[in-house]
């Protein structure tokens, strides 16, 4: 690859950086007690080991009305500062510079946690926590800014390398840009220059507490995508405000408001990577400060292209350096292949940052996890006598064992039964725009070939077989097989399961009722495939919801638009109770629970997105016969891919 | 009161008949083990009187870790010592709670599979759990007993297991959930239970107590256990003699919201089934009752029909951590009402709420939050604006703190939207009892800015001379007032405010459809679509009416409520413009435009705050921000406290 200017060192203020790849700010949800912790710092490090350009931690809070959701880092009180330089000398000793990003979430929170109203610039309530904040007085706007002096000294006592201000995404800064949230008629409000003051204050606050040792940003946002809310063209002219400040280094931007389109911030795999460059490069003509373009960059020369094609200076790779911590070591080396790429899937970041749980990955179970890791040095070494470890299996829970015995030194093979590995995961990547998913069993055999696994395929395991082999370990991955609900009669035809519709084993045609009992893509991607294909397709759930857990990987609102496109219908508090099949097609009764009223569907087709069963036979047989044996992923209880990933992880490093 | 009266248990005395049951509290440590916040909150409750105190489940395996915050049995040897030092010189028996939530867990925290006795997903998170094998099932047994010795080693009294809401032993027991065909299925069924049952009492010994949290309505005839088969079944899990106590509970995988239902279930709903368990267990086997049990006379009544040897109590002492205090010294209508509305003590929540209660903040908070209790230094002439439960609590806390206190409210009525709307209306007449025992004047129909002399000036309102009496400390409790409406009014169309329809100050047209606007996804909306069935139709920007529901537990249930009374639901849509006869949708998704036929609409949204009066040294509740009753009871009570800050004359120090 010829990256000429991803490598090409860059000043910004006082800090110079040996790349311009950014691990930009999010949430992690590491806190503890408000306080960073030795997990924030193993985190950061690893990717500054990984060979990033710069870190910009997660937000600090700069005040006590701001506690939206409860693993936030105080960044008001002192006692952060000994966290704080735990983490920037963890990332120091490689050489790397790291930010600090400071924030006050005004209105986009509650007072669940704080037990204190929450402060806004205007008493609009936030659609996400729907709480009406209390409009700041000019006292309470003094207050506000001093918070943001304190913390950036904290920051400055904590070792940290610049500061950068959210106002954007979800931050009291970015409600008083807005017109959609800033309603004020005093100094504060009204024009751009009013409602740009709060920020030019806090700029000015802050650079006279840091002085010109430490670097300075600003992150804002190029379009919130809310009615009536920030536009690029305010977005350049409160970048051209920043500037004529004088007192900044850098702009960072974004897309999107975090608590109402927070789908198009950290979209999913159907947004098209660069989708928000538009932002940087409009800013970038304005202004001659560095400015730092994000959006889906999974790739180094994504990244690359983006500098080349002069939209920005820096690049923000979040989730490629969450999967990857070598995101940019790799690159570097002339190695991109072997880079972990991100799927875009946000099932275990995004999706566990939602439900207050710590950020995770679904392919690198090490993400999250790396103080711990750290800390378990025997599991980091090479073991001291190799053992034959055998594999049954080669989805995403077999080949994550192989990947983890290999790496330790055990020889490892795996057997699979069909021609390609992947299992599910490579099914569920078949349908449209969801592609991206099969980069795990990309990224998983590349990581088997580098550790020397043996793969092969075609192998319908048996007991008699496993034992001749005579291994020392037998991980046991079988995966599952689609169950047959109780109401779907033995000798129905036309009825099959989302699996069948991928293999291709089943080819529904006209009209479609899709049961979703699963309520995650399982039940959608197939209702799209068949759409595409032509059919009339109704999905039907017993939940509330059609795909409930779209939500908490951002899915929902672009699925809802395309499924409309489609003409997708989606029913839900239907309770399926028994099926007349016929020759072509079946009627099902389906119990619409709150009433108890009956309703039927008569169609040509019926595909079953429901629980499967765990495939556990081997499993048993090899227990009995006495072989050292341990299990993984759906063959224990069918889940999604990154328990296999967890579970793979777990059996193979303990081989 | 027999409420009052001591309970023989086992070889054991109960003082009182009045249990505090095992409540999820997230006062746990980051490393599940009990916190110092754990012991104030239950030494608050011994000292107030409560009999036995059951602490929070804790999880006897590490097959479980059901919530983030869930205490963690082999990690609570030293909570549990504390507790019980904490509790015992009140006299209060202090029994471990011991908890296996089986399918119904988390594979978040643990990142392991769950282990249940079938694979039946977990109806939310949809989770198929792991079929528990012989080790397994050996490994939880296990687990129960090693617990069970380490509580009863820690100090505790006994333990109690959980065979009740989120139970790995009651999905054993059920058909719902046990689909096996093995010696732990089918006839099978008890096995489980009895093997953990023997094996906790075989590790404790004869004298600690054991006690038996039973579902004993599943709520799930088809296949679940039902009031019918309860009372054998409980007869059976205590024939062996093992067993002191059973706490009759109800619920399952389908009904956890009806475990601890809210207002809008009845009171006393196990009232039958523990009769009928009462009935068939011999006399050396006391018998609890739960469900709803928030009222003391209610409770005497069911202590004296023979329902039940003691009563769980639970969210009436979240309310009032005095109530037996209370009741024994003849203070029983004093007692703060548990409004069962389950705002603040549901708090089995991904976000880790601390348990609270609306009408006592400090509940959860005993550490941090002061409860008011206590005599001013200095006594102020109080004037408190608006008798809402802000103004109310304020006045309240205030005059028992010795401060002279007047409340004004400009309505003819006191309480605010709280006497009219959602279930608040107790905790508005308790706190006007209390004020009126106080000498609290509370004067309505009189106007709070002209009592302090404000007048309106072009800056604003300012002091006019002849005000109220210099020295007096003004207190801002006015509430709320229409927010801003983010749709567009024809000049002939009717919107109504929701407020305002509540307290009779507007009324609806006589017939027509009406829409009730609602962005909050709130309980008012809700009640309202549900009062006039098929004319309402609820517009909501979410793909769930009454969204915000899910906290209190009525998401699901108000749902239901909605669908049978055949209110319409307009899901994912903004409402755009208001005309006469109609109104204007969109599709939050398409953008597609919709008209739907109505007379009038209701605005159900957010609304803002009234404006601050110059001369207000104080302000609270709606005032401040409108919210919910809990921020107007706390910012109240705090308002009262700030008066210690208030020097002499009046002179507020900021």
């Amino acid at each position: 690859m010829s990256a000429e200017l991803l490598w090409t060192p860059l000043a910004l203020g006082p800090v110079r950086t040996r790349n311009r790849i950014v691990f930009s700010a999010h949430l992690t949800n590491y806190a503890s007690g408000g306080l960073p912790t030795e997990q924030h710092a193993a985190y950061y490090a690893a990717r500054a080991e990984g060979g990033a350009g710069l870190i910009i931690t997660e937000e600090h809070s700069t005040h006590r009305t701001d506690w939206p959701y409860e693993k936030l880092i105080h960044g008001f009180h002192r006692s952060v500062i000994p966290g704080y330089r735990r983490i920037t000398e963890a990332v120091h000793r490689h050489g790397v510079p790291i930010f600090a990003q400071l924030n006050h979430n005004g209105g986009q929170a509650s007072s669940m946690y704080s037990r204190l109203p929450v402060w806004a610039p205007s008493p609009v309530a936030d659609p996400l926590f729907r709480e009406v904040p209390k409009a700041v007085t000019s006292a309470e706007i003094d207050d506000i800014v001093a918070g943001y002096a304190q913390v950036a000294e904290h920051c400055a006592e904590g070792g940290f390398d610049g500061i950068e201000l959210q106002c954007s995404h979800s931050s009291i800064v970015r409600g008083f840009l807005s017109p959609a949230t800033n309603f004020r008629t005093d100094e504060y409000g009204g024009s751009l220059a009013n409602r740009a003051r709060i920020l030019l204050e806090i700029v000015a606050a802050v650079r006279r507490v840091i002085g010109a040792r430490l670097a300075l940003g600003v992150r804002l946002c190029g379009d919130e995508l809310i009615e009536g809310g920030t536009t690029i063209d305010e977005a350049v002219a409160v970048a051209r405000l920043v500037e004529a400040s004088g007192q900044v280094d850098y702009i960072n931007t974004s897309i999107g408001v975090a608590t109402a389109s927070l789908y198009m911030i950290e979209a999913s795999m159907h947004v098209p990577p660069g989708y928000a460059l538009f932002i940087p490069s409009a800013i970038r003509a304005a202004v001659d400060l560095p400015v730092v373009g994000v959006g889906r960059f999974k790739d180094p020369l994504q990244a690359e292209r983006a500098l080349a094609e002069g939209h920005c200076d820096l690049v923000g790779v979040v989730r490629g350096q969450i999967a990857d911590p070598e995101f940019a070591a790799k690159a570097r080396a002339g190695a991109a292949e072997e880079i972990r790429l991100c799927l875009s899937c946000n099932q275990e970041c995004v999706g566990r940052m939602g439900l207050n749980r710590w950020l995770g990955c679904i392919e690198n179970p090490h993400t999250g996890r790396e103080a711990e890791r750290a800390a378990a040095t025997a599991l980091l070494r090479p073991v001291a006598r190799p053992r034959r470890v055998l594999v049954v299996g080669g989805g995403p829970a077999g080949l994550q064992a192989a990947i983890a015995a290999a790496r330790r030194g055990h020889r490892v093979t795996v057997w699979e039964r069909q021609a390609e590995a992947g299992g599910l995961v490579r099914l569920a990547a078949t349908v449209p725009n969801r592609a991206e998913l099969g980069d795990l069993v990309r990224n998983q055999l590349i990581e088997c070939r580098r550790h020397g696994v043996q793969l092969r395929f075609g192998v319908d395991a048996d007991a008699a077989m496993v034992a001749a082999e005579r291994p020392d370990r037998v991980i046991v991955a079988t995966g599952s097989v689609p169950a047959r609900p109780w109401w779907v009669p033995g000798d129905a035809v036309a009825v099959c399961d989302v699996r069948d519709v991928l293999e291709g084993t089943a080819r529904p045609t006209g009209t479609v009722l899709l049961i979703d009992e699963i309520g995650f893509h399982h039940a959608t991607s197939v209702a799209e495939l068949l759409a595409d294909r032509g059919c009339a397709v109704e999905i039907a759930t017993n939940a509330m919801v059609v795909g409930q857990d779209l939500g908490v990987t951002l899915d929902m609102e672009l699925w809802w638009m395309r499924a409309q496109h489609k003409g997708i219908v989606q029913s839900t508090d239907l309770v399926p109770m028994g099926m007349d099949a016929r020759e072509h097609g079946a009627t099902v009764q389906l119990l619409h629970h709150p009433t108890g009223a009956m309703q039927a569907r008569t169609v040509d087709w019926v595909v079953l997105a429901v629980p499967a069963t765990p495939l556990d036979g081997l499993y048993h047989e090899l227990c009995r016969a006495g072989l050292a044996v341990e299990r993984v992923g759906d063959c224990i209880a069918p889940r999604r891919a990154h328990a296999a990933v967890i579970d793979g992880e777990r059996a193979g490093s303990a081989c | 009161m027999r409420l009052c009266e001591p309970l023989p248990l086992g070889r054991h005395t109960v003082p009182s008949r009045v249990v505090f049951g095992p409540i999820v509290t997230n006062l746990a440590t980051e490393e599940r083990s009990l916190s110092e916040r754990h012991v104030a909150f239950y030494r608050r409750r011994a000292e107030g009187g409560a009999g036995l105190i059951v602490t929070e489940g804790a999880s006897v395996h590490p097959s479980d870790w059901p919530y983030e915050r869930a205490p963690l049995a082999a990690r609570c040897a030293d909570g549990w010592a504390a507790v019980v030092a904490a509790c015992r010189p009140s006299g209060a028996l202090v029994l471990a709670g011991l908890d296996h939530a089986g399918g119904q867990g988390s594979s978040a925290y643990s990142q392991r599979e769950l282990w249940a006795p079938s694979r039946v997903p977990e109806v939310n998170s949809r989770e198929v759990p792991k079929w528990m094998e012989a080790a397994d099932i050996a490994a939880v047994v296990g687990g129960f007993a090693a617990s069970a010795r380490s509580a009863v080693e820690a100090g505790c009294d006994g333990v109690e297991l959980n065979a009740g809401q989120h139970s790995l032993i009651r999905q054993f027991l059920s058909g719902l959930t046990n689909h096996r065909d093995d010696a732990w299925g089918g006839d099978g069924r008890t096995r489980f239970a009895t093997e953990v049952i023997d094996a906790v009492r075989a590790a404790m010994g004869p004298q600690p107590l054991l006690g038996l949290r039973l579902s004993c309505d599943e709520l799930a005839p088809w296949a679940g256990i039902t009031p019918e088969q309860a009372p054998e079944l409980a007869a059976a899990l205590c024939a062996s003699g093992a067993v002191d106590y059973v706490c009759v509970v109800r619920g399952a995988i389908f009904s956890v919201e009806k475990t601890r239902a809210d207002v809008h279930e009845p009171e006393l709903y196990n009232l039958d089934v523990c009769r009928a368990v009462r009935a068939m267990l011999p006399p050396s086997v006391a018998v609890v009752l739960q469900g709803s049990v928030v009222d003391a006379e209610r409770a005497e009544a069911a202590l004296g029909d023979g329902v039940c040897d003691a009563v769980e109590m639970t969210r009436a002492q979240l309310a009032d951590p005095d109530l037996v205090a209370k009741v024994r010294s003849g203070r029983g209508g004093r007692v703060r009402p548990c409004l069962r509305c389950n705002q603040a003590c549901q708090v089995r929540d991904a976000r880790n709420p601390i348990i609270s209660c609306v009408v006592e903040p400090s509940t959860g908070h005993e550490l941090g939050e002061p409860d008011g209790q206590g005599t001013a230094a200095r006594p102020h002439d109080v004037l408190v604006i608006g008798a809402g439960p802000a103004g109310l609590e304020a006045a309240r806390v205030a005059a028992a703190r010795g401060h002279r206190v007047t409340v004004a409210e400009r309505r003819p009525a006191p309480g605010g939207l709280a006497a009219v709307a959602g279930p608040a209306a107790p905790l508005v007449r308790w706190q006007l009892a209390e004020l009126e025992r106080l000498g609290v004047a509370v004067r309505t129909d009189v106007d709070g800015a002209e009592l302090i002399g404000l007048v309106e000036t072009p800056g604003g309102m300012a002091r006019a001379p002849g005000g109220i009496a210099s020295g007096t400390v003004v207190v801002q409790c006015t509430g709320s007032r229409p927010g801003r409406r983010p749709f567009e009014v024809d000049g002939a169309a009717v919107v109504l405010d929701a407020a305002a329809l509540c307290l009779g100050e507007e009324a609806l047209p006589a017939e027509g459809t009406v829409v009730l606007f609602d962005p909050i996804g709130g309980p008012i909306a809700v009640a309202l679509a549900e009062a006039l069935g098929e004319r309402a139709v609820l517009v909501t920007p979410d793909q769930i009416a009454g969204n915000e529901l899910s906290r209190t537990g009525d998401l699901a249930p108000a749902n239901v409520r909605l669908q049978q009374r055949q209110v319409r639901i307009e899901r994912r849509a903004l409402l755009r413009r208001v005309a006469a006869d109609h109104v204007v949708l969109e599709d939050r998704f398409s953008g597609e435009r919709r008209t739907v036929g109505a007379v009038a609409v209701v605005d159900c949204g957010f609304r803002e705050p009234t404006p601050p009066l110059e001369g207000a040294a104080f302000a609270a509740g709606d005032a401040v921000a409108p919210r919910t009753v809990l921020e107007a009871v706390l910012e109240g009570r705090r308002a009262a406290l700030a008066l210690d800050g208030v020097a002499a004359g009046g002179t507020v120090r900021r």
